[in-house]
């Protein structure tokens, strides 16, 4: 699904971000990504969602070279990706409604489809009596909530989050924890950088860790206190838009450029 | 998503950008409305003084001035002999006397001026009517040069001569026009550029979350084209609207004067208006496309 091949980044400025880093992550893993700050976590992510090219070397992501691909399909790329951040990144002067059914709109979904689509992923981080709230009406853990349900909202193959935690306290981390791993058991595979050594430890599951840009582990945890997940809800069916791999990896590729 | 429903949403998000940021919108609509309400200005007056002189044109004599000493008979002769050319159509005598009430008529605010000055002030002439009005060719010409220089013609007025001034007067109040009209559209374009660039600024984070979750470059930017698009459009419309009540307003407070005649005979045709408008888009437009052009958003 994910693959790193002897990855480099170097800033103009001199700064090796990632040193010679290769990995594989298959279909459906859940992978925390660790290191403390400024070993290359962020500059790793970015590169999955081609934010960034890497300075050397491959990274396929589905098969695909994401280096290569043009300027003009860069999209495409991204409607397959949910990107969720510490900062939340929602949009204060839009509704929740609003904020999560971004690309259904950009896909050209009906205002119906879009509520349709809207309540499902609301539904899934137990935000859908808020359709209607704004951002800076809800705390920060219904903020990075909302964020989730807008990265989900179509079904992404791949999740990927950057310290979603990291502004919040530590049940509210747990609560958001809890979702991706939900998210994770729909088959989503889930890339999230973390640099809180004790959640990792107690949910366990793959962990690659950076180290001032170079991949010094990846390994398997057992977890010492998995969470109990619940069976997720099934997903938003019938009548909606299509799926990313509904449309072979070429969703809206017919909207004009 | 099809290009009539992006264009959906465009102008929909154009419509809820202007709403929400008014007051730098209007700026740039008053921008654009000054530059394109001077252009249509000099482009109305210099319709309506075009259009006078084509009329005018229609009507034109070549009047001879006679020696205020030529004898009727004398006149009446040279009238025969005027008639003679082939190119005269018709030959009037105007008398000392009926020079002078004929100005009188047509000035009579003035009437006392030339009662005052005895025996008759205004010369004796002839008037020819031209076969052909527009045209002078240079035989023509060089019989009235012939004319000119007659020991009984103190002068030859050919009307063609100052509607030809009147002309060029037109076409340099058109030149000027569109040359003023074309600086202050090049500030519009330069400040609807600044507010286009402003409003992608105020919307820097949500361009950067459409970026992030799959938006096209075409979807991102679509917005501002329309807005500045509309701008335009709102800009062209208020400017026509504004021409129309000053000519309105002319023709309301000057019927029937020189003025009007002059300058408000006929409005811009509704080419010209559709002309204006769109003139107006392309330039919020071209505004909206040069401050995106370099920006990565």
């Amino acid at each position: 699904m994910i693959q790193f091949f002897q990855v480099t980044k170097r800033y103009p400025g001199g700064q090796t971000a990632l040193d010679r880093v290769s990995f594989e992550i298959a279909r459906g893993q859940f992978i925390f990504l660790t290191g403390a700050s400024g070993a290359g976590k962020t500059s790793l992510l970015r590169l999955i969602f081609r934010e960034d090219v890497p300075s050397e070397g491959q990274i396929l992501v589905n098969g695909r070279n994401v280096s290569s691909i043009p300027a003009s399909k860069i999209p495409y790329l991204r409607r397959t990706i949910g990107v969720v951040f510490q900062d939340f990144r929602l949009i204060p002067r839009k509704t929740v409604f609003e904020n999560v059914t971004y690309l259904p709109r950009i896909l050209g979904a009906d205002v119906k489809a879009q509520k349709k689509l809207a309540y499902h992923a609301l539904r899934r981080v137990g935000l859908a009596h808020r359709v209607n709230a704004f951002p800076l009406e809800l705390s920060g853990g219904e903020q990075q909530r909302v964020a989730i349900a807008r990265a989900l909202i179509n079904e992404p193959e791949i999740l990927i989050a950057d310290e979603p935690t990291g502004n919040l306290d530590p049940d509210l981390s747990w609560e958001i924890l809890r979702l991706f791993l939900e998210v994770n058991l729909r088959g989503t595979t889930v890339l999230l950088a973390t640099h809180d050594r004790d959640m990792i430890h107690r949910v366990g599951r793959r962990v690659l860790t950076l180290d001032a840009g170079r991949l010094v582990g990846d390994q398997e945890l057992p977890g010492t206190d998995p969470p109990r997940l619940e069976a997720p809800p099934p997903p938003a069916a019938d009548g909606e838009i299509e799926t990313p791999t509904d449309a072979g990896g070429s969703l809206g590729e017919g909207e004009p450029e | 998503m099809s290009l009539l429903k992006a264009l959906r949403y465009f102008f929909h998000e154009a419509v809820v950008n202007l709403a929400r940021g008014w007051k730098v919108s209007l700026l740039a609509i008053l921008t654009i409305t000054v530059s394109l309400l001077v252009g249509g200005a000099f482009l109305l007056v210099s319709r309506n003084l075009l259009a006078s002189v084509e009329r005018w044109r229609g009507e034109t004599r070549v009047v001879v001035y006679l020696q205020p000493e030529t004898a009727p008979d004398a006149m009446r002769r040279l009238a025969e002999e005027a008639a003679r050319a082939p190119w005269a159509a018709k030959v009037d005598i105007v008398t000392a006397e009926a020079a002078r009430r004929r100005f009188q008529d047509s000035f009579p605010s003035l009437s006392d001026l030339v009662a005052g000055l005895g025996d008759e002030p205004l010369p004796a002439s002839l008037e020819i009517a031209l076969r052909d009005p527009g045209r002078r060719p240079p035989e023509l010409r060089a019989w009235l040069e012939t004319w000119r220089r007659r020991p009984e013609v103190s002068m030859v007025d050919d009307d063609r001569e100052w509607l030809r001034q009147i002309e060029t007067v037109a076409t340099l109040l058109r030149g000027v026009g569109l040359a003023l009209a074309g600086g202050l559209l090049a500030a519009a374009i330069f400040t609807t550029a600044s507010v286009i660039r402003l409003t992608a600024y105020l919307h820097h984070d949500e361009i950067a979350v459409l970026r992030l979750v799959g938006a096209t470059e075409f979807y991102i930017r679509g917005p501002f084209y329309a807005e500045g698009f509309v701008q335009g459009l709102a800009g062209g419309l208020v400017a026509s609207g504004a021409l129309w009540a000053a000519y309105a307003l002319l023709r309301l407070r000057e019927p029937g004067t020189l003025l009007e005649s002059l300058l408000a005979a006929h409005f811009l045709s509704p080419a010209q208006i559709a002309v204006l408008v769109l003139f107006g888009g392309a330039a919020g437009l071209t505004g909206a496309v040069m401050s995106l052009r370099r920006e990565s958003l």
